[in-house]
């Protein structure tokens, strides 16, 4: 079984600050990290590792050189070989693009590998762009069926049975390969690197695909030229102001004063 | 995609039996100015299977026109079927935008939809405008865990795609149901939908107190008094669609049980309203609720520190406000 | 035993006058105030509480209550293990809690000024942003400073950095007669008469009150590492933890676990951090070691030496926590233990044993061996790298008189064997009242005599914080 993991490494979102002078958001010194969520989508293929040895797990990521930090993480915890997709001609890609590239170094890297993957495990959403888009435009780029909100995969023998969460429980589903799982936080944390592992993922060879490199791809639809969706301007949302005191006449009164500044701020 | 119609669309999703999601309507609100601005209609899109009061609802609340797509393999939403049902639509009307609620299967949708056209889609909306010069939706959404905010726009491709999360607009007034409705037959065969629910596994009842995927806390404190209080708590909770919680205080007395408590020896949250109600705000509580979006404090000690951290306070006896408000709710929510 | 007085009416005047509008009495007092986080030990409301902001006012408060001979207790967060700030001769509490703020830091002799309410996390976090460290990590984070200074806190970097004894330069002290003096300076070293500053580091608010402290500080690492060693069972495990220093290791923290305490703490986080089999072997006991140094390519040839070594003396495999969320993941195990403890179990007591390191592994041995005579569970975890290890007792269903009667036995038990090993009955929790009667037990005549003789020293009308430490 071959199983394809898309990482992307981000900033820890939770130690991000704004500088309260320039009001702009202050990225150094915030460290990197693989995100969380295709930590997830590494452990569910590591499970699945478990149970049948000769899988074959490979990681991709799309980003600059030093992405390699978090494909070596990786590499440390259950991944046996990483590819970074990295050219200048893929920066500024909104999720369209990025999605359209890794189909593209995807179909590369099972020319290099030999084989085919069964499944592509991607993490629901990164915690920098929130948008939770690549995994299901990856899946219409290659033209398999997706299963989102994954928790745990399963191979049987009629395919990969996926435990998902849906909005009033649990289900399973059932999906043939080859096929894109999306996976979200479940209720085991992911496995620590060991020593052994960490020690060869350190001198351990990252292969680099530059565009020239994904032969057949198209450049108009990747980086800016490739991306429909155009950011004009980002802000910092204004900061908590000092705490409302409500005081009506009445107590129905201030019940509804409340119930309108609680409207009004989105959060009923 | 070639655009068609100047019209603003919005998907409307719907339960096993055939009613209407909620965000479906609520998005005909944003909907409604959007198209007037673009020119065209507003036109509900309804999919599902024996959707008639769904689409009189949809009628209901201002749509111009209902598109219905009605057929058993519609009942339980299934990407492929929803993602090509939709695609037809969209390449046979060429609407010039459309928005999409940003439930999971929205989620799952959306994307999908956006790759299989073509086109851009910004997701998780918290607000929608029209650029005056080009006409463009400008669409505005969270991004960096929500410490940043971007504002985009999709101007050379079409549909331009937008999805919202529930809540974030309030359903429109109803009004008179005098929508065209276009009953489209349209079928995807079953051998095309790819992906098959084997079981499904319902919460047990009561068992998990999920405090921590919670949107919405409403937690009591000492001021409560007594388990018996706690049903003014659970009250304001239900109609808010929230979870219940406590402080540690309120879980030593014995009014309830350990599953609910927040705070540093109890749960950490952080959801996007906390209702504190007599909870004074010990340093330990604060720890486990102190990065929620919104804090109300209800409490009748102005001295209690609850009130440092919270965004709206009332100072006062939680036992007259809270079923207030409670009733507030129940009255919005019809 | 002294003679304390009721507090009257006009009492309570007077302390309005020296902290208008703070005097809380009656029914309007906090009843958090009645007991620290081992209720077992017993409650008892104080007849008055007080909220304390400033020097001044410690020192007008305690002048009203030495006049009178009114018993004040001392609080801080109320986090302590053993009845130390319980008022169980009611009186006054004075409550530090507002007393928050760092005061000042100085770059140059490496300290900074506190409050004492000012929080253990509060500091910790402040003082990363000025490039330090405050190296003591007392496992409750959200105790304060004061009460740090009180029982001497350990903690988990105790290993490498130290108590906080070692952290305290100076501290500004109330007496019991309501003066207020200094003690200490911003120096390393001193041979200027006896040292009063030792001597109220871990005198539990029974000698004075401190009202300011001066901490050392030190530059913050740079990068930190922490290894996790499993391990068959746990004498493997702690047999490992003196070859460490032999091997000239100099770990930040090293802690050892039992599997059943982690499976505990797990169920109540509600996730599971660590693997429970590796390699097909089933896990028994853990080893949680962390370094740190000035830069990741320093530890590595560290932490690459110390893995072979642990994985030579038995340990099933070496898992690394290098990012900053696998270090959190690691140590919230960890610092959940208690809570994990107390959620589930009606009655919990413990006791903080320390024997020197050598003798851990016949300790525990020991432990394990005499828990079977008795009804409620024991679980255990330790700073293996101090020897200081914290046994609990815990039961569901036995009834409480029987429960406290075996543990009163079976702590006995413990504490003669951890003096018979050459250790001593608290390594960081403190006498309080709950643990009184060991002390005599465990010290004897000659040195309790000692002691009172100091406590009369400083409070000869015995009112503050009386019936804690020594009892007279």
């Amino acid at each position: 079984m071959n199983i394809l993991v898309c990482v992307k490494q981000v900033p820890d979102t939770n130690e991000i600050k704004i500088d309260p002078v320039t009001n702009t958001l202050v990225r150094e010194g915030v460290p990197s990290i693989v995100n969380p969520f295709d930590g997830y989508a590494l452990e569910a293929a590591a499970r699945i590792k478990d149970k049948d040895p000769d899988t074959r797990i490979v990681v991709l990521s799309m980003g600059p050189k030093q992405a390699e930090a978090a494909l070596r993480e990786c590499l440390a915890i259950a991944a046996d070989k990483a590819y970074l997709a990295t050219d200048r001609a893929f920066g500024g890609s909104d999720t369209l693009a990025t999605s359209y590239i890794l189909s593209r170094a995807i179909k590369k890297v099972e020319e290099l590998e030999g084989a085919k993957f069964d499944a592509i495990f991607c993490g629901k959403q990164a915690i920098d762009g929130d948008t939770a888009q690549v995994g299901p435009e990856l899946a219409e780029h290659l033209n398999y069926p997706q299963v989102t909100y994954g928790l745990e995969a399963a191979v049987a023998s009629d395919g990969l049975h996926v435990l998902r969460e849906a909005e009033d429980g649990n289900e399973v589903i059932g999906v043939q390969f080859p096929c894109v799982v999306t996976f979200t936080k479940p209720s085991f944390d992911p496995r620590f690197p060991t020593i052994k592992r960490k020690m060869a993922a350190r001198k351990a060879q990252i292969t680099a695909l530059t565009a020239a490199d994904l032969t057949g791809i198209d450049l108009t639809r990747a980086g800016l030229k490739g991306s429909p969706t155009k950011v004009k301007r980002t802000f910092v949302p204004p900061r908590k102001q000092a705490g409302v005191v409500v005081k009506e006449e009445t107590v129905e009164a201030s019940a509804h004063r409340l119930f309108e500044l609680l409207s009004k701020a989105h959060v009923i | 995609m070639e655009t068609k119609s100047k019209d603003l669309w919005v998907f409307l999703e719907t339960n096993e039996d055939g009613t209407a999601q909620n965000i479906g309507i609520e998005l005909l609100n944003p909907g409604r100015r959007l198209a007037d601005k673009q020119g065209g209609k507003l036109v509900s899109v309804v999919v599902g299977f024996h959707t008639d009061a769904s689409v009189k609802e949809a009628s209901a609340h201002g749509a111009d026109r209902v598109i219905v797509v009605d057929g058993a393999e519609f009942q339980r939403y299934t990407t492929d079927a929803y993602v090509t049902a939709l695609a037809h639509l969209i390449e046979k009307y060429g609407p010039t935008s459309m928005l999409i609620g940003a439930t999971p299967n929205g989620r799952d949708l959306g994307p999908r939809l956006s790759s299989r056209l073509g086109t851009g889609l910004t997701a998780d909306c918290t607000a929608l405008d029209i650029d005056d010069e080009t006409g463009n939706i400008v669409w505005t959404r969270p991004a960096f865990g929500g410490n940043l905010m971007a504002v985009i726009m999709c101007p050379d491709h079409r549909p331009q795609l937008g999805t919202v999360r529930p809540g974030v607009f309030k359903k429109p007034e109803p009004g008179e149901a005098k929508a065209e409705v276009v009953k489209e037959d349209f079928h995807v065969p079953a051998d095309q939908i790819r992906t098959k629910v084997l079981k499904t596994i319902r919460e047990a009842a009561g068992e998990l107190v999920d405090l921590e995927g919670a949107d919405i806390i409403v937690s009591g404190g000492r001021g409560v008094g007594g388990p018996d209080g706690f049903k003014v708590v659970q009250d304001l909770a239900d109609a808010l669609g929230g979870t219940v919680g406590a402080s540690r205080a309120a879980v030593d007395e014995g009014w309830i049980s350990h599953s609910h408590q927040v705070g540093q020896t109890g749960k950490t949250v952080a959801p996007k309203l906390y209702i504190a109600c007599g909870i004074s705000g010990a340093i330990q509580h604060l720890a486990g609720m102190s990065s929620s979006d919104v804090i109300v404090a209800i409490n009748k000690d102005f001295d209690a520190p609850i009130f440092g951290v919270a965004d709206y306070g009332f100072v006062g006896n939680l036992f007259e406000l809270v079923p207030a408000l409670t009733a507030e709710i129940k009255k919005a929510k019809g | 035993m002294a003679n304390y007085n009721a507090v009257t009416p006009e009492i309570i005047a007077e302390l309005e006058k020296v902290a208008p509008g703070k005097v809380v009495t009656g029914k309007d007092i906090n009843p958090d105030y009645s007991h620290d986080e081992m209720p077992v030990y017993g409650k008892k409301m104080p007849d008055v509480s007080i909220d304390v902001t400033s020097t001044e006012e410690v020192a007008g408060i305690v002048k009203v209550c030495y006049e009178h001979n009114i018993p004040v207790t001392t609080r801080g967060a109320g986090t302590g293990l053993v009845g130390g700030c319980t008022p169980i001769h009611g009186g006054v509490v004075l409550c530090t809690a507002k007393m928050n703020k760092i005061l000042s830091y100085d770059l140059e002799d490496f300290v900074v000024t506190v409050q004492p309410g000012v929080l253990l996390q509060q500091l910790a976090d402040d003082a990363l942003k000025h490039g330090c460290m405050y190296p003591p990590d007392p496992g409750e984070k959200l105790a304060t400073l004061g009460g740090n200074v009180s029982t001497n806190a350990g903690g988990m970097r105790a290993v490498k950095y130290g108590t906080t004894r070692e952290y305290v330069r100076s501290m500004t002290v109330v007496l019991p007669n309501g003066e207020v003096t200094k003690f200490g300076a911003t120096v390393s070293k001193t041979s200027s008469g006896y040292s009063l500053l030792n001597l109220i580091i871990g005198s539990e608010g029974t000698l004075g009150i401190v009202t300011e402290i001066t901490l050392k500080l030190i530059p913050a690492p740079q990068a930190t590492v922490s290894l996790m060693a499993p391990f068959e069972n746990l004498d493997a495990c702690i047999s490992t933890v003196p070859k460490i220093f032999q091997h000239h290791f100099q770990p930040q923290a090293l802690e050892f676990f039992e599997k059943e305490i982690l499976v505990t703490s797990e169920k109540y986080l509600g996730k599971e951090t660590f693997p429970k089999k590796l390699g097909g072997t089933d896990v028994g006991a853990y080893l949680l070691i962390t370094f740190d140094g000035n830069s990741m390519d320093e530890l590595d040839s560290i932490v690459e030496k110390a893995s072979e070594m642990l994985v030579e003396e038995g340990a099933l495999d070496v898992l690394v926590a290098d990012t900053a969320p696998k270090l959190k993941d690691i140590w919230a195990a960890r610092s959940s233990f208690l809570d994990g403890i107390n959620e589930q179990f009606k009655l919990v007591d413990e006791c903080d044993v320390v024997v020197p390191v050598s003798k851990i592994a016949p300790y525990v041995e020991y432990v394990d061996e005499i828990k079977r005579k008795y009804e409620f569970g024991v679980k255990y975890f330790g700073h293996a790298g101090d020897g200081n290890l914290h046994i609990y007792t815990c039961s569901n269903d036995m009834p409480v008189d029987k429960f406290n009667k075996q543990t009163e036995e079976f702590l006995s038990a413990i504490y003669a064997k951890a003096q018979g090993f050459g250790g001593q009955i608290s390594g960081e929790h403190g006498i309080g009242f709950g643990k009184i009667h060991f002390l005599e037990e465990a010290l004897g005549p000659v040195n309790i005599g000692l002691m009172k003789g100091i406590k009369k020293a400083f409070d000869p009308k015995l009112i503050l914080n009386p019936g804690k430490v020594v009892s007279l």
